[in-house]
This record gives structure tokens, sequence and C-alpha cells, in this order.
């Protein structure tokens, strides 16, 4: 098993903020924020001291929680930063994104970091569609037909078109191409059949975010038999689990802390907007309709003292097929972080040696 | 959609009687059609209002008689030309598909003063190794050639008795997947072309089209996103609408048009 930490940058605000997103820009402290990104660094450098295989980056927008609006900007910090350890860009969001620019920052990135870069395209959520006034009755087909000119972009030697449905582009043509070939390691993250499809027709790995170990089981064996459809078998590190985990030195402890989190969604919205969002904005696991994520806390799928967690992940192991976990340790939000260090702490010394094998 | 008003007329030109259909105004467009023959699609209508566009049926295609005396592409290419002076148009606009791309890039290498503007949609003159003509029964030749046979619906199938009559025409004449004494040529070849794939197309692989632009010197590739290899009929408005760019600007329909202003 490999294993990913989900890095959200810490902003501790000095007051309370509104719940509800996007939070006022003004209420943004320069000092917090200078502090966050500090204290990114220096706990990035411990978990590749712990022996992190990759630290993964995303993007959101318009609110304290996760605070890489720009995925790019923070892979390329990262990478500036660390030695060895991968830098995982689980962003860009592709719908909203000029795919060209993608490609052409992603491959700059790969080349400047030396090949350490692992990529992820996805459709994004819920809320972002607001951020750059994106249709959300859109975002499914424009990632999609993103997805393949990014990939294009980064494979075909001559200058070429693209008269797309959602983009067109007469003429392509990127310096520099990515150091690994023929492309970094890509996903498709994503629970859709749509992404299950994509990521098997162009022999990319598959990514699953935050459901049951059942739920998002659904979606990556649907992932594996598309792949049997097209002729080949992924490898385990080509399916990624991102979830919560709440690692304490028991399962009490770890329960105690679970009850302490705020049970709200990670990026709530007004109840209006909500609702309309539930109409406009269609999900699915493998083709199976789900309702976007826009009430309701994320669940902590890994929780307990060392000894279960490993068990949960040798289930994860078994249930999903993920051969890389990407760790939101201690959720997103929670801007504690002395509960934070201690766990990443145990997870490098406890937990980590002992799911190598599995 | 509303039929524009394509009329079928003949001409008689080197000793054969070639039907075509002709619709619009303008610049001539003349369409060499692929191995299924001449087919009046969406892609055409759309042209037919920027373009006069003459779509033939190459000899031995569609309800003409069997064509025994053609033996290479150069030859019909030769007879298209012939056909193409009957109607009296020195100077034209030349769209091949797929079988029918390599007549036309023959037609440009014998007459490159004649061809303005070369289109080639999916063109079949360079192949990847073994690839193999869409085969089978309606079904199958359709699951091969169209990302969307939904979009087929107000096209008439093909015939499958016409398809077996004309598949020794196509055999004899498609020639090897890399015709060295096409490509010899290429690198002269003076005529602005744009070289159209399909994202999507299972049967000439997408990643040709780079091999045109190695080999001609004015050549532009474009990618069309879910597409097949019936890209004019898979996504007729998207085909149309960069045609007629690059039929009209030639190179410099690289430049973009798109007004991008919301309100004044």
């Amino acid at each position: 098993m490999k294993v990913s930490f989900f890095e959200t940058v810490r902003y501790q605000a000095p007051r309370p903020l509104p719940s509800e997103w996007p939070v006022p820009s003004g209420d943004y402290d320069r000092d917090a924020g200078a502090r966050a990104y500090q204290g990114m660094i220096e706990r990035l450098q411990y978990v590749e001291e712990l022996g992190f295989d990759w630290v993964s980056v995303s993007e959101h927008h318009y609110s304290p929680r996760i605070l890489t609006p720009s995925p790019i900007v923070s892979a390329a910090f990262l990478a500036a930063h660390l030695k060895k350890i991968k830098i995982a860009l689980l962003g860009p969001i592709v719908p909203q994104s000029n795919p060209v620019r993608v490609a052409e920052e992603v491959a700059m990135l790969d080349t400047m970091a030396r090949g350490r870069l692992v990529v992820g395209l996805l459709r994004g959520t819920s809320n972002e569609s607001l951020t750059y006034d994106l249709n959300p009755a859109e975002s499914r087909e424009r990632t999609d037909e993103g997805m393949e000119l990014i990939l294009k972009a980064w494979t075909e030697p001559q200058p070429f078109g693209w008269q797309g449905r959602h983009f067109r582009y007469r003429t392509i043509s990127i310096w520099p191409r990515p150091l690994q070939q023929p492309y970094p390691t890509t996903y498709a993250l994503g629970t859709s059949r749509e992404a299950g499809e994509f990521a098997a027709r162009h022999h990319l790995g598959c990514g699953v975010s935050y459901g049951s170990f059942e739920s998002v089981g659904k979606a990556t064996r649907y992932y594996r038999e598309q792949c049997t459809q097209y002729g080949w078998e992924p490898s385990p590190d080509q399916i990624i689990y991102r979830a919560n985990m709440l690692l304490a030195d028991t399962d009490e402890e770890a329960q105690a802390e679970l009850r302490k989190l705020p049970a709200q969604a990670p990026f709530s919205m007004r109840p209006g907007v909500r609702e309309a969002m539930m109409t406009l904005d269609s999900r699915n696991i493998a083709g199976e309709a789900r309702a976007p994520i826009v009430s309701g806390a994320l669940p902590t799928t890994f929780i307990g003292s060392p000894d279960t967690v490993v068990e949960q992940i040798r289930r994860c192991r078994e249930v999903v097929g993920a051969g890389v976990i990407d760790l939101s340790l201690h959720p997103p939000g929670s801007t504690d972080l002395e509960p934070l260090m201690r766990s990443l702490e145990l997870f490098g010394k406890k937990v980590l040696p002992r799911i190598r094998d599995i | 959609m509303a039929q524009t008003a394509f009329r079928e007329e003949y001409v008689d030109a080197d000793g054969f009687r070639i039907r075509f259909m002709e619709a619009g105004q303008g610049a001539p467009l003349v369409h060499l059609h692929g191995a299924g023959g001449l087919r009046v699609t969406p892609a055409h209508e759309f042209l037919s209002r920027h373009f006069r566009v003459v779509a033939f049926e190459m000899p031995g295609f569609g309800q003409s008689p069997p064509n025994d005396r053609t033996q290479s592409m150069p030859e019909l290419a030769s007879t298209m030309a012939r056909a193409v002076d009957k109607l009296g148009l020195d100077a034209f606009n030349l769209m091949g598909t797929s079988f029918g791309g390599k007549t036309a890039l023959w037609l440009a290498v014998q007459a490159p003063q004649r061809v303005q503007a070369l289109v080639l949609e999916a063109p079949a003159a360079i192949r990847q190794q073994g690839a193999e003509s869409p085969s089978g029964s309606a079904e199958e030749i359709a699951r091969r050639l169209y990302a969307h046979p939904e979009r087929l619906a107000s096209i008439p199938p093909i015939d499958p008795a016409v398809r077996a009559k004309t598949q020794p025409l196509v055999q004899r004449l498609r020639g090897p997947d890399r015709d060295a004494d096409l490509e010899k040529w290429l690198p002269e070849l003076p005529t602005p072309t744009l070289v159209l794939f399909g994202t999507l197309d299972r049967v000439i692989a997408p990643a040709m089209g780079r091999v045109y632009k190695d080999l001609i010197p004015n050549c532009h590739l474009v990618f069309v996103y879910d597409a097949a290899h019936a890209i004019s009929t898979d996504r007729p408005e998207a085909f149309a609408e960069v045609v007629v760019d690059f039929l009209e600007r030639h190179e410099a329909f690289v430049i973009s048009r798109a007004e991008t202003v919301i309100h004044p």
C-alpha cells in the first residue's frame, strides 16, 4: 500500500468565520495566511521524513477550508521545497480550466520537478461551478472533452487544431513536453461511469474519494470491468482512495475526536443554492445516480487506534482495490494542529511500517 | 433540417457518365466521396450555404455501372479532373473523404494550379500498417464508421449490393498503406491543405494526421472531438465550421474571429 498525505493548508483563523460558502474575502487575515503556508512546508518536510510516498494538493476556491485555489502553484512551491516525495496534483478542475494551459503547466512542472509529478484530472465539487460561472449542466461534458484535449496536447508531436464541442483551438503545440513519457502518471478522478470509462479507454488510473468502502468500491469495480473491456488490467497503484482518517492511541480517543468535528457540509452553500444545485448537478457512482455532496459532513472511514486502522486499510484494499490511500488526516477545516501532528507521528511510526505489504 | 435543394445532374467525361449533386452559390467546392459512395449529408447542406458544392459520384460507385476500366488512383483522379473541366471550373476548392481523400490528393498533385485549397476528411491516403476497411453487417460497419450512429437517421443506408459491386474497385485503387508513388510528390505540393481526423476514428488512426503535416508544406491538422471516421456525419456543424473558415481564409484561419464581448 502506498500512502499520500492530502495537504489542505491549515489556516488558523484569528476569529470565527461564517460557515457558508463563499466565505467573505474581507475576513481573510494576511498574517494567518502567511503562517499557514509556512507551516505547510514544515509539516510536509516531516511527512517526507516519515516516509509518505506522495503529498497531494487539490483545487478549491473562496474558502479557508482548503487554501489552494491554484493547485499548480501549490505543487510548484512544494516541489521546490521537498526533495524526494512525489507531488500529486489532484486538481486541476478541468471544466473550468483552459485545458491547453493545464497541459503546459503540468509538463513544465513535471520537467522542473524531474518527474516527481502525479496528476489527477477531475470535474470538481458542486460549489466550484459557481467559482467561475460554470453551468453545472455542462460540467460533465466539459470535463470529458478537456481531459481528452490535455492528453492530446501532451502527446501530439505536430501543431494541431481542436474542433471540440466546448473547446476550440486552431493552434496547439506545447513546449515543454512532460519529462515522464508519454505523460506523468495520470488518474481520472471521480466515481462516475464517465470517469471510469474515460480512465479505462486511455489506460489511466482511477481515483475515488470520501464514500464508504462499499460505495466507492462500486466505482472501482466498474473501472476495472471497463479496463477488461479495453483489454488491460490496472495495477493496484492505479486506484487511489482519498478519505478522512482520525487516528489516536485508542479507538475511544479517536471516536471522541470524531464527536468534536462539526457535522456540516465541507462547502456549505445557502439553502436556495443548495437545493437548486441538487437538481442541476447530476452525479453518479458507476452509473447509479447519487446526490451531489452539498449537505452533510463527509464520512470518516479510517478511524481508531493504529491496530484498528491497519485492519481498515487491509479491508479497503480488498473492497476498493486501492493501492494508494490519500489521507485527510484530521479532516480539513479542523485547525487544531496539535492532534494533527500527533496522529501524523502515530501514523508514520505505528501504521505506515505495517501496511507496506498490504 | 430543411433540405437545401441539391439537384441531381450528370456530366460525360473521360468516357464515363458521371452523376453529381449540386447546390449553393459562390466559389466552387468539389467533393469526392469515400468508399461507401456519394450520400448528401447535413454537412453538404451547411457547406452549400457558403459555396457552390459539387459532390460527384465517382465511376463505379452508387448506381453507375461497374467500373472495370480504372486501374489506379491517379487514373481516377485524372478522370475526376476532366469531369470538373467539363463543368467549366478552372479553379476550385477540393474536398475528399477517406478513400476520396486519396483521389483528391492525387488530383491536387496532378493539377496544383487548379486546386485553390484542399480539405481531406479522415483521408485514407496514408494508413497505419494493416489498416482494414470496415466490413461485415450494416451494424458492424456503422460501429466502425460512426461515433453517433443515431445522427444517421436522415441519411439512407448503403445498399449491400452496391457495396459488393464497388468492393473490387476500392480494393484495386486504395493502394498500399504507405504509397511512395504519392508521398514523393507531397513535399512539392503548394496547395493549402486541411487534414481532419475524428478523435474516435476506428478505421484510420488519427495519429496518421501528423504524417500529412510532416510531408505537405502548407498543411493544417485539426482533430474533431467526439467524431469517428465519418466526421461530417458525426459532427456536421463542427466539421462545416472549420472547413468553411479554412476555405475562406486558408492559413489565416488560425486567427480567431470569435467575439467574447458579453454586453457592449
